[in-house]
C-alpha cells in the first residue's frame, strides 16, 4: 500500500506527512506529531474525547482520515496554550476541580475555548449545548459548567 | 459448584473472545483516492469496477470500516468538492440542498425556520455539535439506516435524489432509494448529488420527534417526521406525509396506510386515536438493545398524536 504526502498545518507550523489512506486524524496527530492531549476514548464518535479544530470547526478527529486534511489547519490544545483566553479557561477549570480523571479535560477545554471566541456571556443551556459532544465519564459536570462560564465572563472588557 | 459464582461480568473484557473482538476494531489498510473535481470522481468510478465506497465527511463510514461492518478496498473522497457539491438553493418553490450541505449548514440557514423548522427541529438532535460540523445530508440519506435522522425528515417532504454518473443523471424519490437496511438502489459508479423537495405550499408545517436514551450523540429508538398540509378550512387534511427511521424491521419509511388513512379526515380527537390504530397496525418492529419492539410502538403512536397536533395549531394560526 503506498503512503502519500499531504501537508497539515497543525497549531501554526506547515507539517509535510507520509500516511496510509486508514490513517486518521488522530492517528496522526498522536503517533506522527506526539501530541497526546488529542485523547481516543470510543473511536465511534459516540464520546468526542479526540475533539480538535479543523479550519476553525470543533471536529471529532477519530471520524475524519488525514488524507482529508491536507492543507487544512487543524489547532490541538498544545497550540493553544499561549494564548490568553485558554490561560484563563484553564484557570477556572483548575480553580473549580473541574478535572477529576482529567481524560476528558483537553477535550472540555478546547470545546469551551471555541464557545468563549464567539460569547462572554453564554447561558447555561449554551454551556451545555457547546460541551454536549463530550462525555465526561467522571460526571464531573457542574464544576466544568461553572468553569466554562467564569471562563467566558472573563472575556468581557 | 458448591455455590461458587462464575466471574464477575468485569472479568468478561479479558476472556479470549473479547480479545479478538477488540483486535477487529483496528480498521484493514484502504487505498484512498482524492479526485480532482466531480467529472475526475465520475470517470474513476466508471471505470473500475473494485469495490469502491464514496467517503464524503466520514462520521458514519469510519466507526462502520472499523467494526469490519464495511470492508471497501478502495475510498473515493469527495469531501473537497464543497463549491460543486454544498449549497441551499430555492427557486420556483422548490428547494435543493447539495449532497454535501453539512447539518450544521442547515441549522445556520435562515430557510429553516417556519414551515420548514421540523429540519432544525432534527439539526439540533443530530449527533452532536462537532460530528453536526462536518456529517454531510447526502453521506447520511446514503447510510440507509434507522441510525440515520435526516431520511425519515427528507421522505415526508417527498424528497428527490438526483444521482449522477459519468454517462448522465437520474432522479429518484427517496421512498424508492432506500430498499433495505443499509440497501440502496445507487448503482456502483454513481454519487448522491443533490437533494430535492417542493417547498410545502398553502397551509403546511412540518415537526418532527426524536426519542433516545439521551439528547445528544445518541442514534434514535424512534424518530417521526409530518409534513402536514390541511384544506382551506384548516381541518381537513389535504395531505399527511408520516416518516418513521422503522416501519418494517429497521428500515426507514413513509407509514403509507396511515398517511391514506389521514387523507381526506378532519383533524380530531377521534381521528388522531383511529390514525395510531392504523400506524399500529402497520408498524412490523423488531427489538434490539435500544429498545423493544412493543415500546416503539407504543412511542411511534404517541409521537404521532404530538406531531398532528403539533402541526395543525401551527396551521390554524394556534386557534
Amino acid at each position: 500500500m503506498n503512503k502519500r504526502g499531504i501537508t497539515i498545518n497543525v497549531n501554526g507550523t506547515e507539517h509535510p506527512l507520509q500516511v496510509d489512506g486508514s490513517d486518521r486524524l488522530i492517528d496522526v496527530l498522536r503517533d506522527q506529531l506526539s501530541l497526546k492531549s488529542v485523547k481516543e476514548g470510543c473511536s465511534t464518535g459516540d464520546c468526542g474525547i479526540c475533539a480538535v479544530l479543523v479550519d476553525g470547526k470543533l471536529v471529532n478527529s477519530c471520524l475524519m482520515l488525514a488524507a482529508q486534511c491536507d492543507g487544512r489547519r487543524v489547532t490541538t490544545l498544545e497550540g493553544l496554550l499561549e494564548d490568553p483566553t485558554m490561560k484563563r479557561m484553564q484557570g477556572r477549570f483548575i480553580a473549580n476541580n473541574a478535572a477529576q480523571c482529567g481524560f476528558c479535560t483537553p477535550a472540555m477545554l478546547i470545546a469551551s475555548w471555541d464557545l468563549a471566541r464567539h460569547s462572554t456571556e453564554p447561558s447555561n443551556e449554551e454551556i451545555k449545548l457547546a460541551i454536549s459532544g463530550i462525555l465526561c465519564r467522571c460526571t464531573g459536570y457542574y464544576q466544568i459548567v461553572d468553569s466554562v462560564r467564569e471562563g467566558c465572563e472573563g472575556g468581557r472588557r | 459448584m458448591d455455590g461458587i459464582e462464575p466471574p464477575a461480568s468485569g472479568m468478561k473484557f479479558f476472556n479470549s473472545e473479547s480479545l479478538i473482538s477488540f483486535q477487529t476494531v483496528v480498521m484493514s489498510t484502504v487505498e484512498l483516492y482524492s479526485p480532482t473535481d466531480l467529472n475526475d470522481a465520475l470517470r474513476f468510478m466508471e471505470h473500475d469496477g473494485r469495490n469502491v465506497t464514496v467517503v464524503a465527511s466520514g462520521t458514519d463510514l469510519l466507526p462502520r470500516m472499523r467494526r469490519k461492518q464495511i470492508s471497501p478496498s478502495i475510498l473515493v473522497d469527495i469531501s473537497s468538492f464543497k463549491e460543486d457539491l454544498r449549497y441551499i438553493r430555492q427557486s420556483d418553490g422548490t428547494i435543493r440542498l447539495g449532497a454535501l450541505t453539512t447539518v450544521a449548514d442547515l441549522l445556520e440557514s435562515p430557510m429553516f425556520h417556519g414551515r420548514l423548522s421540523m429540519i432544525r427541529e432534527a439539526g439540533k438532535l443530530f449527533g452532536a455539535p462537532q460530528v453536526r460540523n462536518v456529517a454531510t445530508i447526502g453521506g447520511n440519506i446514503c447510510s440507509a439506516s434507522s441510525s440515520e435522522d435526516l431520511i425519515p425528515v427528507f421522505m415526508a417532504l417527498d424528497a428527490r435524489l438526483k444521482l449522477v454518473s459519468a454517462r448522465g443523471e437520474r432522479s429518484v424519490p427517496l421512498k424508492d432509494f432506500i430498499v433495505g437496511k443499509r440497501a440502496t438502489d445507487m448503482k456502483p459508479s454513481e454519487i448522491l448529488a443533490e437533494v430535492e423537495f417542493s417547498l410545502p405550499g398553502g397551509h403546511s408545517w412540518t415537526a418532527y420527534e426524536k426519542l433516545g436514551r439521551r439528547n445528544m450523540l445518541i442514534i434514535a429508538i424512534v424518530n417521526e417526521a409530518l409534513s402536514l398540509t390541511l384544506e382551506e378550512d384548516l381541518r381537513t387534511v389535504r395531505s399527511a406525509k408520516v416518516a418513521l427511521n422503522r416501519v418494517s424491521g429497521k428500515i426507514p419509511a413513509l407509514a403509507a396506510r396511515t398517511n391514506d388513512f389521514l387523507e381526506g379526515k378532519m383533524v380530531t380527537e377521534e381521528t388522531i386515536a383511529q390514525a395510531q390504530k392504523v400506524l399500529a397496525s402497520e408498524l412490523s418492529l423488531t427489538s434490539d438493545f435500544r429498545g423493544s419492539g412493543a415500546y416503539r410502538k407504543e412511542i411511534a403512536q404517541v409521537y404521532l398524536k404530538r406531531l398532528l397536533e403539533r402541526c395543525s395549531w401551527q396551521i390554524g394560526g394556534h386557534s
